[in-house]
């Protein structure tokens, strides 16, 4: 960037959001490490016993689900800009994700600047609007049910067996936390490419993010 | 009221006849005797005179003999007055004895507060449901799961699944025994209840075996395919097959192994129990019947046994492996847009 362009800051994320946004990482974060050793105990034991594994994914569960409930509600009822926010619009599918997608693997490494610029009304571009939807009403709420269904076998036997059976069940919850491991790779790799590598997670603790002014962020 | 009287002459003639004495006859007096303790009407004189002789029938007391173990049956019993004998099961279960006389156990039950002579199993013939009704009658269920719960996630779940013996036992092999359970009338969320041959009564022709549902080609073993068919027919849409890990070989150690603090012990891959599994069924007698099930079938992640998962344990090889590569997959990205954007730093700085 050049020197002459003037920084502006912008409050991007409020409280609620960055709150249910660190509670859901360090969560999902806890779940891999804990799913991995339920998993495959003979390869990992992280935690020394098993059930300290199982006891800690228990509660990391149950933390990920009520902070998605958190999530949920403040943007349906308080902030009520979910749609806007998380569902690409007509623009965003006719062009967006291709020149999203065209910066991100192409123009990027040309040096060129980010076709998006985050403003309060349209904070996530096209290629973080369509996956932040599918992790956040797919795959979130996936994990989370068959994670309580998986909880209390005895009680929901019926419903178990009505969905396929508890070998369909843990078998799926094993491929979506897959994906979760996937998406955070991404993810957190992602937000290291704002315009210094560290201003999205700035942004993501204090709420404010630094653009130039009229200018671009990411 | 004394309706057994009218059958006394005959009886009395077979006394007359019937080698008393010889065990070796076990079967003739067997039948000799049931004729008085195996009606109902002897309830009159006693409820603890009524012997089931079809639970009788299924034992393998049976083969050696009323008198084998009361030895001194007069032929004018029972007018004689003289109360009859009974064996010690020391005489003929020594070893037996001896192992559960050294657990702690024997001072709290003796061997006929598990064990009705006239009605013993073998372990192959009982349910895990079976062995754990004969310690609820001192070790009430939901106490049992209470106490349990204060160190075993699920411990309802486990105590369900599980008999007793497998953790307060020293077998030191266990395989996997798969029972039919069918859903629970009445329940909406759908409990399951192991079912026994009347339960199963409705889904069979007349005169064939519940076996007959599962083992559809008659061979005496079960298939992966055979399980698909019954899993994906809807005629039995309201029944499954749950698992159980069963002891191999019954001890009488009785003692609380300090192994099994260790969910490892069990929810691990790769343990022997994996190899063979069995399919459990009820017999129209009450004792259950088992056989073979194809190997690696209750890891078949479609056909197998849907309703049989236990962590660690039953992961399906494949899927691991597609969850890893999708792992990969997302490390991949990092790494590789990361190198590229190494390369091509300056770039960016120009600008
Ligand atoms: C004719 C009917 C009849 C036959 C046959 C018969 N029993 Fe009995 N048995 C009785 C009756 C009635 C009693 C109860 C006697 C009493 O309470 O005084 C009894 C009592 C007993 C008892 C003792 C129960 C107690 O309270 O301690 C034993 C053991 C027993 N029978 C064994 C046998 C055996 C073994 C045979 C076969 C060899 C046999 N009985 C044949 C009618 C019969
Ligand atoms: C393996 C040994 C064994 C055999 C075989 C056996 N009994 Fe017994 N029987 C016993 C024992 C031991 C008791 C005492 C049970 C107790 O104390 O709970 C008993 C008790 C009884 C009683 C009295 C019930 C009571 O609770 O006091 C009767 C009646 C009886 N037996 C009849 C028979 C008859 C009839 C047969 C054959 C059909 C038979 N028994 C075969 C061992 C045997
Ligand atoms: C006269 C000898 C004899 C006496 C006494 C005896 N048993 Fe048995 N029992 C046998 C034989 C023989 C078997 C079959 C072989 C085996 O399992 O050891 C057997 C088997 C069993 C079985 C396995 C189940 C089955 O039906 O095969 C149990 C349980 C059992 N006995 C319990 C007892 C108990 C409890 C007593 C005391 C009340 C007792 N027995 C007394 C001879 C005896
Ligand atoms: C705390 C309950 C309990 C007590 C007490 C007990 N048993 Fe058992 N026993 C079992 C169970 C459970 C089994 C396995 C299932 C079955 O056969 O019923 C079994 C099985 C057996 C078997 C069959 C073994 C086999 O390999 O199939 C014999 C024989 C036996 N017991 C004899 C005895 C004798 C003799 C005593 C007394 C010294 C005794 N039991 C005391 C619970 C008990
Ligand atoms: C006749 C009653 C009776 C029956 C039946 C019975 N138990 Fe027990 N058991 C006791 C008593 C009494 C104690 C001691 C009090 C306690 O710890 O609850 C005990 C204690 C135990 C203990 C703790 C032992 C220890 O070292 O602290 C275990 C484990 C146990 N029982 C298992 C079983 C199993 C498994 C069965 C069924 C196969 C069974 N019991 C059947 C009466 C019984
Ligand atoms: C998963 C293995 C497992 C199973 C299944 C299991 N137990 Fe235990 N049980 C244990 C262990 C481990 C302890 C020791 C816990 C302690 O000392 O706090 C124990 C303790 C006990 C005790 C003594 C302490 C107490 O809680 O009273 C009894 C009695 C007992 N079990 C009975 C049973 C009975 C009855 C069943 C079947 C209904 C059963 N257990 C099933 C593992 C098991
Ligand atoms: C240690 C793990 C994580 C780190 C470091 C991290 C970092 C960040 C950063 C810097 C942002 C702001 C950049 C942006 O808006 O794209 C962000 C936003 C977001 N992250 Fe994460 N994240 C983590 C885990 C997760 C997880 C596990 C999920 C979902 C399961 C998630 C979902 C989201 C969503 C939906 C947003 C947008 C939130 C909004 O403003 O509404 N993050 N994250």
């Amino acid at each position: 960037m050049s020197p002459d362009t003037t920084m502006e800051k912008i409050y991007l994320t409020p409280t609620p959001v960055r709150i249910w946004h660190w509670l859901n990482a360090l969560g999902i974060v806890t779940l891999c490490v804990t799913g991995l050793q339920i998993r495959f105990p003979e390869y990992a034991n992280i935690f020394g016993t098993y059930k300290a594994a199982i006891k800690l994914h228990d509660v990391a569960g149950v933390t990920v689900s009520i902070s998605f409930l958190i999530w949920f509600f403040y943007y349906l009822f308080v902030a009520r800009n979910l749609v806007k926010l998380y569902v690409p619009n007509l623009d965003d599918i006719r062009q967006g994700l291709f020149k999203q997608a065209f910066f991100y693997f192409f123009a990027y490494f040309l040096g060129r600047q980010n076709p998006h610029t985050a403003t309060q009304e349209s904070k996530f571009n096209a290629i973080q609007k369509l996956s932040y939807l599918f992790i956040m009403f797919l795959f979130l709420p996936l994990v989370i049910v068959s994670g309580l269904l998986l909880m209390n076998i005895e009680p929901l036997r019926g419903w178990i067996v009505m969905i396929g059976g508890i070998a369909f069940l843990a078998d799926a919850h094993y491929l979506i936390a897959c994906s979760f491991f996937a998406f955070l790779c991404v993810h957190i790799y992602m937000a290291t490419l704002g315009h210094t590598p560290f201003s999205h997670f700035r942004q993501m603790w204090t709420g404010w993010e630094e653009v130039e002014s009229g200018g671009r962020s990411k | 009221m004394m309706s057994w009287m009218k059958w006394v002459p005959i009886l009395l003639a077979a006394v007359l006849l019937s080698p008393l004495a010889a065990p070796a006859a076990g079967a003739a007096a067997n039948h000799y005797c049931i004729t008085c303790h195996g009606e109902k009407t002897v309830i009159n004189k006693g409820a603890h005179l009524y012997i089931d002789p079809v639970k009788y029938e299924l034992t393998t007391h049976a083969k050696i003999g009323c008198v084998a173990c009361h030895d001194n049956v007069t032929k004018r019993h029972p007018a004689d007055g003289v109360r009859p004998s009974r064996a010690k099961c020391q005489d003929c279960h020594s070893s037996v004895f001896s192992e559960y006389q050294q657990s702690s156990h024997s001072q709290y039950a003796g061997c006929t507060d598990c064990h009705k002579p006239h009605a013993t199993k073998p372990l192959l013939a009982v349910s895990s449901r079976d062995i754990n009704s004969q310690c609820a009658k001192c070790h009430e269920y939901s106490q049992t799961v209470k106490s349990h719960s204060k160190w075993l996630p699920r411990a309802a779940l486990h105590i369900d699944a599980l008999p007793c013996i497998t953790c307060h036992t020293g077998s030191e092999n266990y395989f996997i025994t798969l029972y039919m359970a069918i859903k629970a009338s009445g329940s909406p969320l759908g409990g399951f209840n192991l079912a026994d041959f009347d339960d199963l009564r409705p889904f069979l022709s007349a005169g064939k075996n519940a076996e007959t549902m599962i083992d559809s080609d008659g061979d005496g073993a079960i298939s992966v395919s055979e399980l698909k068919k019954f899993n994906t027919n809807s005629r039995y849409r309201n029944i499954i097959l749950l698992g159980t890990m069963m002891p191999e070989v019954v001890t009488h150690s009785y003692q609380i192994l300090n192994n099994r603090w260790d969910c490892t012990f069990c929810h691990v891959s790769g343990s022997k129990a994996q190899q063979i599994s069995y399919l459990a069924f009820p017999g129209q007698d009450g004792a259950y019947g088992r056989m073979e099930v194809e190997k690696g079938a209750i890891l078949d992640i479609l056909y197998g046994t849907p309703d049989f998962y236990m962590i660690g344990f039953t992961r399906s090889k494949i899927l691991s492996i597609i969850g890893g590569l999708i792992a990969a997959a997302g490390l991949m990205v990092p790494i590789l847009h990361g190198t590229l954007r190494f390369l091509t730093r300056n770039r960016r700085k120009e600008q």
